[in-house]
């Protein structure tokens, strides 16, 4: 085993690190406590590359390999910027864009492509629906052909960029007999008449994404916006997980280190009993703590981004044991954190009851602990 | 980056799998007999040597990793006394011996025809690493030895017992042949987990040692360090054995065994138990990996990743024991058997080298830039 980045990769990583704290992180407070998008920084990333990174370059992107992309989106964690802006990316470029770029006819990716990589254009993908969350197979949004076309019927729920996407990835049924085998993906542009987007929804946590309902109602789109073929929905959805389960965790890894490196900090600074907080082993504890998971967590992102790069088939088995890892054992050293900086850490000034905020979202998102579980137990 | 063992490397971990899974069946047993027998296969593979000299085609101490976990998994106590013998008695000759003094031990250590001790801590540890009680005193051409170590693993059977104290304004490592006078090792002590390993305590009253089987001076913190490290490897590779042992006879009963009419991986309390564990396992096995090729590549993060693999796989492989126990029930409890084996070892894991309290505190203190 070979655990090296390439001289490339890493300077690549310094260099985004250095693009977001100028760039990003200091507009992160405002908008964060003012729950808005921040418009200007996901044009800005646009323009540096990152929404486009693995994308080929005559179609506006860098012709990135994944293990670049990942360490990207831990640069971007690491440097400050919040769960919200990093989850938006993560549903406009790896969820929505790059099931367009995979099953996309040729004249759709120089469409979106270009513009969804420019962030010229945002978007999203509906995927749960209020009675269909785990089981995404019980959805009830049905698109029934009609010449030509094909017309949506149904709601979304807790959909990333919702509000502010141009275009969005659906799923749907197109044969409502059948579980998965009856899902397909169409992509439906903002305006299409029926088809609306709710109010941005109060959350706990990941407060700059826009999350919200869409609707359709007799949403008319033309046939050939369909993806693929009918009955593949539910397959293309689960490509999406090996970017779910590497460039979407590796944010949350990221904010890990960047939450190390604060604690780290504010124990050396904080005196308390006559001395710096630091000195106190129960600190030290929690810091060692944080260190543990970070390096822990670390290579299972990657093993992922690796396979991904390497052209082998997705293994289920190893993207869930670092999706359930990512989720449930980072959240006591996220704790620990917050509890370094006593009332402090409660207070949003520092910036570490937000990571703890956002960092919730982890073992929910994009199948929940749970449903790791499940696919382990089943595939062992 | 890479995370897939070379088709050498595979071969090897096989080659290891078929030996160690010969002895599985006696590994509640006392090592004394197996251990001679076992040294001898050994020596015919690359696995002795691992982490102690370049082995072409394979990855050091990554390579030996790997292998530890299977042999640690089939018989805990064996591979324990193996490990402490080459990679601990053997690793101080290999990073601090003169050519005289590997000659001597090492080349027949190597070929499984000796059997070391390192005796290293004394009645308790520190943080910074205290001086040593045990000294060594220079006597003409001989050092005179004295002090006490409490626990040594291959105490009672060594040919020869690595002692470290302290000397000539440094650390002294003291090669004390096992008829040597004025040594006393102690009866073998009964210990909660690996029970067939031979630990004593070991005390030296005037031991004389020929000065060309002296290593030293060296500065006490590298060279409490470097042995520290050592025995830390080991017992990460000891923590990852009682994990896949302990899960691996969980899933099998899982599968095997019907509550209900259904196997009980069917209901969700047992099937996700085991989903947890083996997520503990695969992160515990790529954390170890990693520390290992930070080791092989002379990283100066690898002292810090491996204390980190060493509380996470302690910590890991109770855990995953206790759960294995938990789906084995009643079939468990009724001793001997590898998961309540397993889940006596891992609290040997959290305890010896470097405590999980001790490394956590030294984690601590390198992220904060305390410390010496
Ligand atoms: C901020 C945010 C952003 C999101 N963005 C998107 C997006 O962009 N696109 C999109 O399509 N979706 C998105 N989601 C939806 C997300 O993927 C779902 O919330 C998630 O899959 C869980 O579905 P649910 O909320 O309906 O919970 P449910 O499925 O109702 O689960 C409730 C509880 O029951 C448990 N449970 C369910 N089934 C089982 C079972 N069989 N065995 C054991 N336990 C079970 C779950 O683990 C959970 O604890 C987002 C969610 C949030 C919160
Ligand atoms: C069965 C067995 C075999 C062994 N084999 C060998 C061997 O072959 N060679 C060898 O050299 N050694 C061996 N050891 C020794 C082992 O490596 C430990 O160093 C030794 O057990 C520690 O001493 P102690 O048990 O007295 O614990 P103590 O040092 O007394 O520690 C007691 C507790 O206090 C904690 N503690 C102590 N100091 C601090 C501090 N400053 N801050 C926070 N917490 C602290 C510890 O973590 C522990 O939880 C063996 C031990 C055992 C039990």
């Amino acid at each position: 085993m070979d655990f090296s980045f390439t001289k490339e990769q890493l300077m690549f990583k310094e260099e985004v690190i250095r693009f977001a704290k100028k760039e990003i992180v200091p507009r992160v407070a405002e908008h964060e406590l003012a729950c808005t998008f921040d418009f200007e920084a996901f044009r800005k990333m646009g323009e540096f590359g990152i929404l486009g990174l693995h994308f080929p370059e005559e179609l506006g992107g860098q012709g990135a390999d994944v293990i670049t992309t990942v360490l990207a989106g831990e640069a971007l964690g690491e440097a400050g910027v919040d769960g919200g802006l990093t989850l938006a990316y993560g549903a406009h470029t790896f969820l929505c864009a790059d099931t367009l770029f995979r099953h996309g006819t040729d004249a759709q990716r120089k469409k979106y492509i270009p513009k969804l990589a420019s962030g010229q254009w945002i978007g999203c993908m509906g995927l749960t629906e209020p009675g269909a969350g785990s089981d995404v197979a019980s959805m009830k949004t049905e698109a029934v052909k009609k010449g030509d076309t094909y017309v949506l019927n149904g709601s979304k729920i807790f959909i990333t960029n919702g509000p502010i996407a141009d275009v969005a990835v659906v799923y749907a049924k197109t044969d409502p007999s059948q579980q998965h085998a009856g899902i397909s993906a169409f992509v439906v542009e903002k305006g299409t008449p029926g088809f609306s987007s709710g109010e941005p929804l109060k959350k706990m946590g990941v407060h700059t994404s826009q999350t919200s309902e869409l609707f359709f109602n007799d949403c008319t789109i033309p046939a050939q916006n369909l993806l693929g073929q009918e009955g593949m929905g539910f397959q293309m959805a689960m490509e999406t997980v090996e970017w779910d389960r590497s460039a979407l965790l590796a944010p949350f890894i990221g904010s890990g280190s960047y939450l190390l490196k604060k604690c780290v900090r504010y124990a050396k600074e904080r005196v308390q009993f006559g001395r710096p907080i630091g000195h106190f082993q129960a600190t030290k504890h929690k810091i060692a703590d944080i260190k543990i998971m970070l390096e822990a967590g670390r290579s299972l992102v990657y093993r992922i981004a690796w396979c991904k790069d390497s052209g082998k088939p997705l293994n289920h088995l190893e993207a869930a044991v670092a999706k359930l890892f990512a989720g449930d054992w980072t959240l006591q050293p996220m704790n620990d954190a917050m509890l370094i900086f006593g009332g402090y850490g409660y207070c949003h000034e520092y910036d570490v009851e937000r990571c703890f905020r956002d960092g919730r979202l982890a073992p929910i998102g994009g199948g929940t602990s749970d449903i790791q579980k499940m696919i382990i137990s089943r595939l062992m | 980056m890479n995370f897939d063992y070379s088709p050498k490397e595979k071969a090897f971990l096989e080659e290891i799998g078929a030996i160690v899974s010969q002895y599985a069946s006696q590994a509640g047993s006392r090592v004394e007999k197996p251990l001679a027998l076992i040294l001898k296969k050994l020596a015919a593979t690359p696995y002795l040597r691992l982490g102690i000299e370049p082995v072409d085609g394979m990855e050091g101490p990554q390579s030996l990793m790997a292998a530890a976990q299977k042999f640690a998994a089939a018989y805990p106590s064996l591979y324990l006394s193996v490990e402490m013998s080459t990679r601990v008695f053997g690793g101080a000759l290999s990073r601090f011996g003169s050519a005289t003094q590997k000659e001597k031990f090492l080349t027949p250590l190597l070929k499984g025809e000796l059997v070391g001790a390192m005796a290293l801590s004394e009645s308790s540890m520190n943080v910074e690493n205290d001086a040593l009680a045990t000294t060594g005193t220079v006597d003409g051409d001989k050092v005179l030895v004295s002090g006490v170590k409490s626990f040594v693993i291959n105490g009672p059977i060594a040919n020869v017992i690595a002692v470290a104290g302290a000397y000539e304004g440094g650390t002294g490592i003291f090669f004390v042949p096992a008829d040597a006078p004025g040594l006393t090792i102690g009866e073998p002590l009964g210990t909660l987990g690996f029970e067939g390993a031979l630990i004593s305590a070991v005390s030296l009253e005037n031991c004389p040692v020929d000065k060309n089987f002296v290593i030293g001076p060296l500065a006490h913190k590298e060279a409490m360090d470097a042995l520290k490290l050592m025995e830390n490897q080991v017992l990460v590779g000891a923590a990852l054995g009682a994990m896949s042992a302990a899960f691996e006879a969980a899933k099998k009963h899982a599968k095997e065994h019907k509550s209900g009419g259904r196997p009980i991986i069917a209901y969700q309390e047992v099937a996700f138990k085991l989903a947890e564990m083996l997520t503990m396992v695969q992160t515990c096995e790529l954390l170890a990996q990693r520390a290992c090729w930070l080791l092989k590549n002379n990283d100066n993060q690898a002292l810090e990743v491996f204390l980190c693999a060493k509380v996470m796989c302690g910590e890991c492989a109770e855990k995953v024991a206790s759960g294995a126990l938990q789906i084995l029930s009643g079939s468990g409890f009724t001793a001997p058997n590898p998961t309540e084996r397993a889940y006596r070892n891992a609290k040997f894991v959290q305890i010896a080298g470097v405590s999980t309290e001790i490394a956590r505190v030294k984690i601590g203190d390198m992220e904060l830039g305390y410390g010496k």
